[in-house]
């Protein structure tokens, strides 16, 4: 059953097959504010992505209550290149919002504001192929946000970049936040990244997943990496989650 | 290495080649009647060619061509994309296209009259037959090599069956699409040029066939020059088509 309000997933199950199929989701409780970036931590294969893809719509949930936040549209960014091949860059970020029938000029309008943002300005009318990996992640993160869907779903948007490519997406990927108060629930099996971008980190257990632990990030924004380890508590907290991510 | 050295080096085999041709057929190295020299062959294609009968038979050869290619490109496109699409249209399909797949397409020639008679009915299927199930298979392979990752986006964006198909589906099997239609155009000249030896009184195959059995080579050769000729032209129409049309792959 699907309910609007917050972010709130109740007794959710999610099984391949159907019951009695693979079980992926068992039982899993996960709250979210409006406007709160969440992140999903969990070893590989405890059912991060089919919690997203349940969410998107993409899979069916077997059992449970799924409440969406406000009008209970979704943006997803799914793991890996999604960017469509045969669109230029302005064209997928406008993928959409062309869906939804918004007008032509208002579709560029807003995909051209959203590139500017992310820094390609330029390369609104480049295919992916002539982008570089982070260009083409900004890009499917541009398409995410341009909907201004409350909830965003993003499945290890960053893991293919290098360091610094990584840090300065999320640098953007944290403003845009900031500027949309959309909820994010994003993914990632990288504490350190999820320490760094999200207000609460919840812990999945292994397959079928459920949540073992949440914890509220204490530390003030902005962060990076290398204050975030000089934070008092900092070990404390990273060595929790690194537990909870033990067999 | 420039473009104009490329091409220069490129020709340097076909243009030594015709040299040599020129010069065993001038001193009778080989026999002249069988092997006229390139020279006799350009003489008497520009003799037909401008007396109109070789310019009646490319067109009737390229006017059956290209109604065969027609007609066995779309049914082969949606047939494939919606086998690409639903399991159950796939495995309808699969079986029976394999079996037809690897049949030797000028053997079913005789059939193919024996049902329709000797005609451009017939002359077209022979073509359309051939093209259908390698579009078939391009199309399926396309749909099937389409990104799971921008199925996913385009479903979590709302796309339905008919979006999805028209919007990530079609754009993301053109590249296979037209890597077949391009195997397709060479089978078609192929299909096109044997049917037309044994069952057409006009088009080019007929003309390189009635040559040959009454012993007028040149008019032979500059037949084949002919089907040369529209075989490069429809393989450049092509590559332009989908040059307009496959931008992201320039």
């Amino acid at each position: 059953m699907v309910v609007a309000g917050a972010l709130s997933l109740r007794s959710l199950s999610v099984s391949y097959g159907g019951a009695g199929g693979l079980c992926a989701l068992d039982g899993l409780d996960l709250d979210a504010e409006p406007g709160e970036f969440h992140a999903i931590l969990g070893p590989s294969g405890c059912g991060k992505s089919t919690l997203l893809k349940c969410l998107a719509g993409l899979i069916p949930a077997t059992s449970g209550t799924i409440g969406l936040p406000g009008d209970g549209s979704v943006a997803y960014v799914p793991q890996g290149n999604s960017c469509f091949p045969w669109l230029r860059a302005e064209e997928n970020v406008a993928y959409g919002l062309k869906l939804r029938g918004t007008p032509r000029a208002e579709r560029q309008r807003r995909s051209r504001e959203l590139l500017d943002t992310l820094g390609l300005t330029g390369f609104a009318r480049a295919f992916p192929a002539k982008l570089s990996e982070g260009m083409r992640q900004r890009v499917a993160i541009a398409r995410a946000f341009a909907v201004d869907a409350p909830l965003l779903l993003m499945d290890e948007p960053l893991s293919a970049l290098d360091f610094q490519t990584k840090i300065a997406v999320q640098g953007e990927l944290l403003a845009l936040w900031r500027e949309r108060r959309c909820t994010i629930l994003y993914v990632t099996h990288d504490i350190d990244e999820a320490l760094a971008l999200a207000d609460r980190v919840t812990v999945l257990t292994g397959r079928p997943g459920r949540a073992r632990d949440t914890v509220t990030v204490p530390f003030a924004r902005p962060r990076d990496y290398a204050g975030l380890r000089a934070e008092a508590g900092y070990p404390e907290l990273f060595q929790r989650l690194y537990r909870g991510l033990e067999p | 290495m420039t473009a104009g050295r490329t091409i220069a080096l490129g020709l340097v085999l076909p243009l030594a080649l015709l040299v040599l041709w020129q010069v065993a057929s001038d001193r009778e190295w080989i026999n002249p009647i069988f092997y006229p020299a390139p020279l006799h062959v350009l003489e008497r294609t520009w003799d037909q060619a401008t007396d109109g009968r070789l310019a009646h038979d490319a067109r009737v050869t390229t006017g059956r061509l290209l109604w065969g290619f027609l007609l066995g490109t779309l049914p082969g496109l949606v047939v494939g994309v919606a086998a690409g699409v639903s399991r159950a249209v796939r495995d309808l399909t699969y079986p029976l296209a394999t079996a037809l797949y690897v049949v030797p397409r000028i053997a079913m020639l005789p059939l193919v009259l024996v049902a329709m008679g000797i005609n451009d009915e017939a002359r077209v299927f022979m073509v359309a037959f051939s093209v259908f199930f390698i579009v078939f298979f391009s199309a399926l392979t396309g749909v099937e090599q389409v990104d799971r990752e921008c199925i996913e986006a385009a479903r979590a964006f709302g796309a339905g069956r008919a979006r999805l198909g028209l919007t990530v589906l079609l754009p993301g099997a053109a590249p296979a699409v037209f890597s077949g239609l391009r195997v397709a155009m060479g089978f078609a000249l192929i299909v096109i040029v044997g049917t037309e030896f044994l069952a057409a009184n006009d088009g080019l195959g007929a003309r390189i066939w009635t040559s040959y059995q009454i012993f007028d080579f040149p008019s032979m050769y500059a037949g084949i020059v002919a089907v040369t000729v529209l075989g490069v032209l429809l393989a450049w129409a092509l590559l332009g088509l989908e040059w307009l049309l496959v931008p992201w792959r320039r």
